[in-house]
């Protein structure tokens, strides 16, 4: 696995309403992360932060041969520090939590091929867009989205669902983490984004994909997003990370192996 | 890990090693010799589980298994036992689904592991090498329920010479002459108490942020009313619908993670060699989605210039139920199909969606020249 070439870019708003951002994002190619805090001031932001700095200090040993294990150790590394922070400060304020969610995308090297691990712990969400199409890759860890699985109500309905806010795992969560995981092949995400509920709960997916869409620098689409979250009337921390694969082959039956070996062969065994 | 093991007493037998450490109802106390003789004499875990599905697993509805490897605790549950584990990696409450074979939790950095067979004592009593009847055994750091009372290890049986004596199995302290008929054996049908299933401990979900009575308001955390929801200040955690954690294929069991030896091998025509001891994703570009850390796919992707297979185009893996130990595949919805040809058997296409068990010699055509062949493992 080598060179693959990177584009991204990375924004936040604190919005409209709020008066502190608890989200927090890592850029640290190949390693991309958004976390979006929950506690108030020195508890959500806090437990945000921590989840980004374990993956930030992942980033500077990461092994992509060993990117599942490298991740879910990032995992639970910041885990154990929210839970001692959260049971460090309950000492003092009984009842009192901090949490995070947590999405990653990472590339990783699955017997020499590039692959993109992503994993997800609550709401907010990681998307791709494959042929002008946006699709949600990430599952929601909340109680609206086993709603939603269990058929028992409308995605329209969850967006006003009293238990909308309620999600069902979260770093920070005393019953322990549980991330998904998923592994998609390089060629099928020719652009990623990683964003808090701050976007998705502002505005719709179909106006996330015209901004994808349109807007070819990643930092301006990021940028984009986060203003339209905003102007939408910006309720929450807005966070968008975007991510493109450039120099993308999209023939997925490419081999370099064989390219090389086909090459060598025509060139008579004078590589 | 360094605490000693401790247990309540109880109708079970667990059968202590140094290192693998069996939990049975007293109903199985047949198999409680030989598994003896195995720990005892240093057996490791797959030997010892190999001797404890020796007489199949229609006999042995419940069991627990715990083996301590240099840097990994696995944990087999089958049936009713059910384990608390707290690792760095957090807590995890290890039960198998009805349904399932067993659940299997490999584990590294345990700090504590409780396992719950019947009741809910206090596993006050040292668990030393040999046998014990027990209702709740515990290893590591004490869990909040109960501390060790280092003396109390009166209960423990003496491990009676090996394989001289085949009879270590009689209850010493408790000389109740066959403990066994009441509680000892949960008739088959009557755990529908999936024993001690979550009901995730606080059924008021986590509300994050300032709690209400909170003295200490920071003023940081907006208060916002009318229609504005402001998602943080409300976001909470609940507790996960117990089903939502591995979403089945519809209408079929829910797949065992990881199994411990391979069920088949396949020899793909392109040369690679895949044991299915866990599921197989194939295709052009195939995608594995909501799996766990510990049990990511094996994904064999396949060349296709003509393109006639799809990105994610079958599914292989271990079989549950009825098909346990045999691999079963399912295509995936795949464009151009599958075509499965068993031996002695009509080759037939694959309906998507619905899995088929393969027997050895079978071979998967999915188009493009590429076929899988089915092989013993």
């Amino acid at each position: 696995m080598k060179n693959v070439d990177l584009h991204h870019g990375a924004a936040t708003d604190v919005g409209l309403v709020r008066k502190v951002n608890e989200d927090s994002y890592l850029v640290a190619p190949p390693i991309f992360v958004v976390a979006d805090g929950m506690g108030g001031h020195s508890g959500g932001d806090v437990a945000s932060q921590m989840v980004v700095e374990e993956f930030q200090r992942l980033s500077e040993v990461y092994d992509p041969a060993r990117g599942a294990e490298h991740v879910a150790g990032a995992f639970a590394r910041a885990q154990a520090r929210i839970v001692d922070f959260g049971n460090a400060h309950r000492a003092l304020q009984p009842g009192w939590h901090a949490g995070t969610t947590a999405v990653v995308a990472a590339l990783v090297d699955d017997n020499g091929v590039a692959k993109w691990l992503l994993a997800n712990l609550g709401d907010s969400r990681i998307y791709r867009v494959t042929e002008g199409r946006l699709e949600q890759i990430s599952v929601d860890h909340s109680v609206v989205q086993e709603l939603i699985d269990a058929g028992q109500i409308t995605e329209q309905e969850a967006a006003v669902h009293p238990e909308r806010h309620v999600i069902t795992r979260a770093l920070g969560s005393p019953e322990g983490i549980q991330p998904d995981f998923f592994l998609l092949p390089l060629g099928s995400v020719e652009r990623l984004l990683l964003c808090s509920d701050g976007v998705t709960g502002m505005i719709e997916d179909k106006e996330i994909e015209d901004i994808l869409e349109t807007i070819a620098d990643p930092r301006d689409a990021a940028d984009g997003l986060v203003r339209a979250a905003v102007a939408a009337g910006g309720r929450d921390n807005a966070t968008a990370v975007v991510v493109d694969v450039v120099g993308l082959v999209k023939d997925a039956t490419y081999d370099s192996q064989r390219q090389l070996q086909s090459l060598e062969s025509k060139l008579g065994g004078r590589l | 890990m360094s605490a000693e093991p401790r247990f309540a007493a109880g109708d079970w037998y667990a059968v202590a090693g140094e290192r693998v450490t069996v939990l049975l109802p007293g109903s199985q106390r047949d198999r409680v010799a030989h598994l003896w003789d195995l720990t005892d004499s240093g057996a490791d875990v797959d030997a010892v589980l190999d001797a404890l599905l020796a007489g199949g697993l229609s006999s042995l509805d419940h069991f627990a298994l715990v083996a301590h490897g240099d840097d990994a605790t696995r944990l087999i549950v089958r049936g009713a036992p059910t384990a608390t584990v707290s690792s760095s990696a957090g807590d995890d409450l290890v039960s198998a689904t009805p349904g399932t074979t067993w659940a299997e939790r490999l584990v590294t950095g345990v700090t504590s592991l409780r396992v719950t067979l019947t009741g809910d004592g206090e596993a006050d009593r040292v668990l030393t090498p040999g046998l014990a009847r027990v209702s709740v055994v515990e290893f590591g750091a004490p869990t909040a329920s109960g501390t060790p009372a280092p003396a109390a290890a009166a209960a423990v049986m003496e491990p009676e010479p090996v394989a001289t004596e085949p009879e270590p199995v009689t209850p010493e302290p408790e000389p109740e002459p066959e403990p066994e008929p009441e509680a000892v054996e949960p008739e088959p049908v009557a755990h529908p108490e999936p024993v001690v299933v979550p009901e995730p401990a606080a059924a008021a979900p986590l509300h994050f942020g300032e709690p209400d009575d909170d003295p200490t308001p920071t003023g940081e955390t907006p208060v916002v009313r009318d229609e504005w929801y402001d998602r943080d200040g409300q976001t909470q955690v609940g507790s996960p619908a117990p089903d939502f954690d591995r979403p089945p294929i519809p209408g079929q069991e829910i797949a065992p993670e990881v199994v411990s030896q391979p069920v088949a091998s396949l020899i793909f025509s392109t040369g690679d060699v895949v044991a299915v001891d866990r599921t197989v994703l194939v295709g052009r570009a195939p995608e594995a989605r909501r799996f766990a850390s510990h049990d990511q796919p094996h994904v064999v992707t396949v060349a296709s210039p003509q393109q006639e297979i799809s990105s994610t185009h079958l599914e292989i893996r271990p079989g549950a139920g009825a098909d346990h130990g045999s691999a079963i595949a399912t295509d995936l919805g795949s464009t151009n199909g599958t075509v499965l040809a068993q031996p002695g058997l009509e080759p037939e296409e694959l309906t998507p969606g619905i899995a088929v068990s393969l027997i050895p010699g079978a071979v998967l055509d999915l188009g493009d020249g590429v076929t899988i062949q089915v092989t013993n493992a």
